[in-house]
């Protein structure tokens, strides 16, 4: 016990060393931080006690299915906080040079698990409990919960119900360190991914929400019974007892609600339980094992063999630019917290995209029709900072300290510096070209076909997509971390939460810039008249102007800050 | 050739390099010598264009490191102290990556890289990741990448760390041979003998200043006034 506490000790001392320096940069970082942070929080806190409101009180769909739609959206969350912990798990539990120093000290496996089981858990899901936190507060303060329910949910309820769906990622970890040792890491990979996609369509599935609204339709107010004619699959899972702990609290009868809360702690420290003695067992073995499969897959024989892009091939591109190219693929390829990554934001582009197709618009009214559009064109460009953030910013830290072998090389830097802006340009340009026409055309389609918003939904995102790269690769080159290697990480950064606020800022703008115009476009539609067409040049040069600007100080930020002395 | 006039390199109030000049000319092979922390690393990265100088100029082979840096660039070899690599490239992908930003052929590289593999014994490796490499193999990557494009003039920091006696007798027998060559070799070692043994010129810079320069016969004048050993000359200088 002493060990782990002089331990906890010293990377306390270290964080707060790390976030408190005396220095303008890390004050500047901070300063972002927080500012992001609290906004978040607001918008969380008003969002979740106007939805609350307005369900309750407009639509009156009343408690039990406002319940039920609260379970859903906590198996997603749910599923968040376990595939977030799973991913940074893996760098934290079995890729952390801490881990390794720690192994070769007289520190038991078991302390080393524990500290990097809860500095994990801390990490991946502070933002997330930050916001669940905000969400509970908005949802209490509709009810009028008094201060101490906040607590006792908080801390016997919201906290379980992470700490618990922590600790299964870690089980699934384990599990696949074992199994991919003897597979190889992509096939694990592969059926993990199939897994959790059947997971989350069996629980829609079985849960159909379009089902449940016609049931309580016919038996309304009577419909507590249909809790009992859940599915057996769906009772035995936490955020159903989360959701009807919270139903019964706010039907104020406790009696019937603290069963669920009982059995979500019980559950919680059993996994828990069970995470530790499944540690104890198999923590060090797995953490060989990651050694054992790091050289399966990186065998003389696997190197030897042609490849996709190898650099023995020829190219007809520019040498230095096909050597910085084929760079880039490989880095980006070799390493599984990169493409994984990659691969689920794909899949929650395709979700959104794919569920607005059927989206109704029938009701002509233009206030919800200009609402409509403006929360789904935000959403496209929150997605868009999301992935400029996670994949462009940490793009100049990635070169790591073998950054020299370009630096000192005879190497124009802003060749350098433009491969890397057009390859994030190319990626983040064709999801968001995709998000963009997708958002769009539900519109088109119900202005009878009329092109404007499409060329709309073009303009927007190239000149969206632009800015947004050239954003993050400039801050990110501003605010690059040569020592970092977990790309999670520098996207996580304080540096990072700055050039993401500075991204929400200029979301915000470019959405305020196009809402008049938008305006007087549905209500030219709506009440038959031609639509003035002078009416978009000012905003859309506006527009333009904004982004052009934010993308050149983008530019000069990056391209000096790769003059920085190394 | 190399050639520093006036160099100097602060750190905010720190003066890391102070006012340093010196000139090397071709087929010299010059020690950089001085106790941890005295400015060696330093003056070798503002010669390799990793940092810039504050004051003074720095002119390799007739570029100007800071107004022609590519010029310069294309006719150096640098080896920094640590051999950083990128993780998730072999050591063959690392060569052939250096070879590119050479702009080489890639019919030149292949046939270099074969030599290299061949003449720094790595062949047994060279197509696994980096990510396992051992330092010393790093270095021996490193040696080998950065001579790839047959360079007039090669800047080498500490090039014996972490290298076996046979690594390390390939690195002093390679780095000899380019001086024979007619290349210029400028490197930076704590090890004496081996300072004593290949280098026809020896700096030492301690505080950041030159507190000496010369050839092998002015140190032995110096060893002479003392107790004849090159390690009590260099405690003497540097104390």
């Amino acid at each position: 016990m002493r060990t782990f506490v002089h331990i906890l000790k010293y990377k306390l001392i270290s964080f707060i060393k790390n976030t408190f320096s005396p220095r303008f940069v890390t004050a500047v970082r901070g300063l972002g931080s927080l500012l992001v942070f609290s906004g978040f929080s607001m918008v969380a806190y008003a969002l979740s006690y106007e939805i609350t409101k307005y369900i309750l009180e407009h639509t009156r769909i009343g408690l039990f299915l406002f319940h039920r739609f609260v379970s859903m959206m906590l198996f997603v969350f749910f599923m968040a906080v376990n595939m977030g912990n799973i991913i940074v798990s893996y760098a934290t539990l079995y890729k952390s040079t801490e881990v390794n120093f720690l192994f070769t000290k007289p520190v038991t496996f078991m302390q080393i698990f524990v500290l990097k089981f809860f500095d994990n858990f801390l990490y991946s899901s502070t933002t997330l409990f930050l916001v669940a936190f905000m969400v509970l507060l908005g949802y209490g303060t509709y009810f009028g919960y008094p201060w101490f329910t906040f607590l006792a949910v908080l801390l016997f309820v919201l906290v379980p119900f992470m700490f618990l769906s922590a600790c299964l990622a870690v089980l699934v970890l384990m599990s696949l360190m074992k199994i991919a040792s003897k597979i190889g890491f992509r096939k694990v990979m592969m059926l993990v991914a199939t897994a959790y996609a059947a997971l989350v369509f069996i629980f829609f599935k079985l849960s159909n929400p379009i089902d449940l609204v016609r049931k309580v339709n016919v038996h309304y107010p009577n419909v507590d019974f249909l809790s009992r004619e859940d599915p057996g699959f769906i009772k035995f899972l936490p955020n159903n007892w989360v959701a009807d702990f919270l139903y019964y609290l706010a039907k104020g009868d406790l009696v019937h609600g603290i069963p669920y809360a009982v059995s979500l702690l019980l559950v919680t420290a059993a996994v828990f339980a069970l995470v530790l003695f499944i540690a104890h067992r198999f923590y060090y073995r797995s953490w060989l094992a990651t050694f054992e499969f790091s050289a399966i897959g990186n065998s003389v024989e696997a190197g030897r063999r042609m490849k996709r892009f190898d650099f023995r091939k020829n190219s007809i591109l520019p040498s230095q630019i096909e050597s910085l190219l084929k760079k880039e693929y490989f880095q980006f390829f070799r390493e599984p917290s990169q493409w994984i990554h990659l691969i689920l934001m794909i899949v929650l582009v395709a979700i959104f995209v794919l569920s607005i197709q059927n989206l109704n618009l029938s009701l002509r009214v233009t206030s919800v029709h200009t609402m409509t559009y403006l929360v789904l064109y935000a959403f496209g460009g929150f997605l868009s900072c999301s992935l400029a953030l996670r994949f462009v910013f940490p793009s100049i830290s990635l070169e790591g300290m073998a950054f020299w072998a370009q630096l000192s090389a005879p190497l124009n830097l802003r060749r350098v510096y433009v491969t890397k802006l057009l390859i994030g340009v190319a990626v983040v340009l064709a999801i968001g070209l995709l998000v963009g026409l997708a958002t769009n055309e539900p519109f088109v389609r119900m202005t009878e076909r009329r092109p404007l918003l499409r060329y709309f939904g073009v303009y927007s995102s190239i000149l969206v997509s632009v800015t947004l790269v050239a954003v993050n690769l400039g801050f990110g080159g501003y605010f690059s971390n040569f020592q970092e290697k977990n790309p999670i990480r520098v996207a996580s950064s304080q540096g990072a939460t700055l050039t993401f606020l500075v991204s929400l800022i200029y979301l915000v703008a470019i959405v305020s810039v196009i809402s008049a115009p938008l305006m007087k476009y549905f209500e030219s539609l709506f009440v038959f008249l031609p639509f003035d067409f002078r009416v978009i040049i000012v905003p859309g040069t506006v527009f333009g102007v904004i982004s052009m600007s934010l993308t050149a100080f983008g530019l000069v930020v990056g391209l000096r800050s790769l003059q920085r002395d190394f | 050739m190399i050639e520093l006039r006036n160099v100097t390199k602060r750190f905010g109030s720190f003066t890391a390099v102070d006012d340093i000049s010196v000139t090397i000319p071709r087929g010299e092979f010059f020690g950089f010598l001085g106790p941890n922390g005295a400015g060696k690393t330093t003056t070798i990265k503002m010669m390799a264009g990793l940092f810039t100088p504050t004051g003074g100029e720095i002119h390799i082979n007739g570029f100007d490191i800071v107004k022609q840096p590519q010029e310069a660039k294309m006719t150096v070899a640098y080896v920094p102290d640590q051999p950083f690599l990128y993780d998730k490239l072999t050591g063959r992908e690392f060569m052939f990556f250096v070879g590119g930003l050479y702009k080489m052929e890639k019919k030149k590289v292949r046939e270099r890289v074969e030599e290299s593999i061949e003449h720094f014994e790595i062949g047994d490796w060279v197509d696994k990741r980096t990510e396992d490499y051992s330092q010393g193999m790093r270095q021996r990557i490193t040696i080998a990448a950065a001579l790839l494009h047959d360079p007039k003039t090669i800047i080498i920091d500490e090039p014996m760390v972490g290298l076996d006696p046979k690594s390390a007798k390939i690195v002093r027998e390679t780095l000899k041979q380019k001086s024979k060559e007619g290349i210029v070799v400028f490197m930076s070692t704590h090890s004496l003998p081996m300072a004593e043994e290949v280098c026809d010129k020896i700096g030492i810079i301690n505080r950041g200043k030159l507190v000496f320069t010369g050839s092998q016969e002015l140190l032995q004048a110096y060893k002479k006034d003392l107790d004849g050993k090159f390690e009590s000359v260099f405690l003497e200088l540097t104390k």
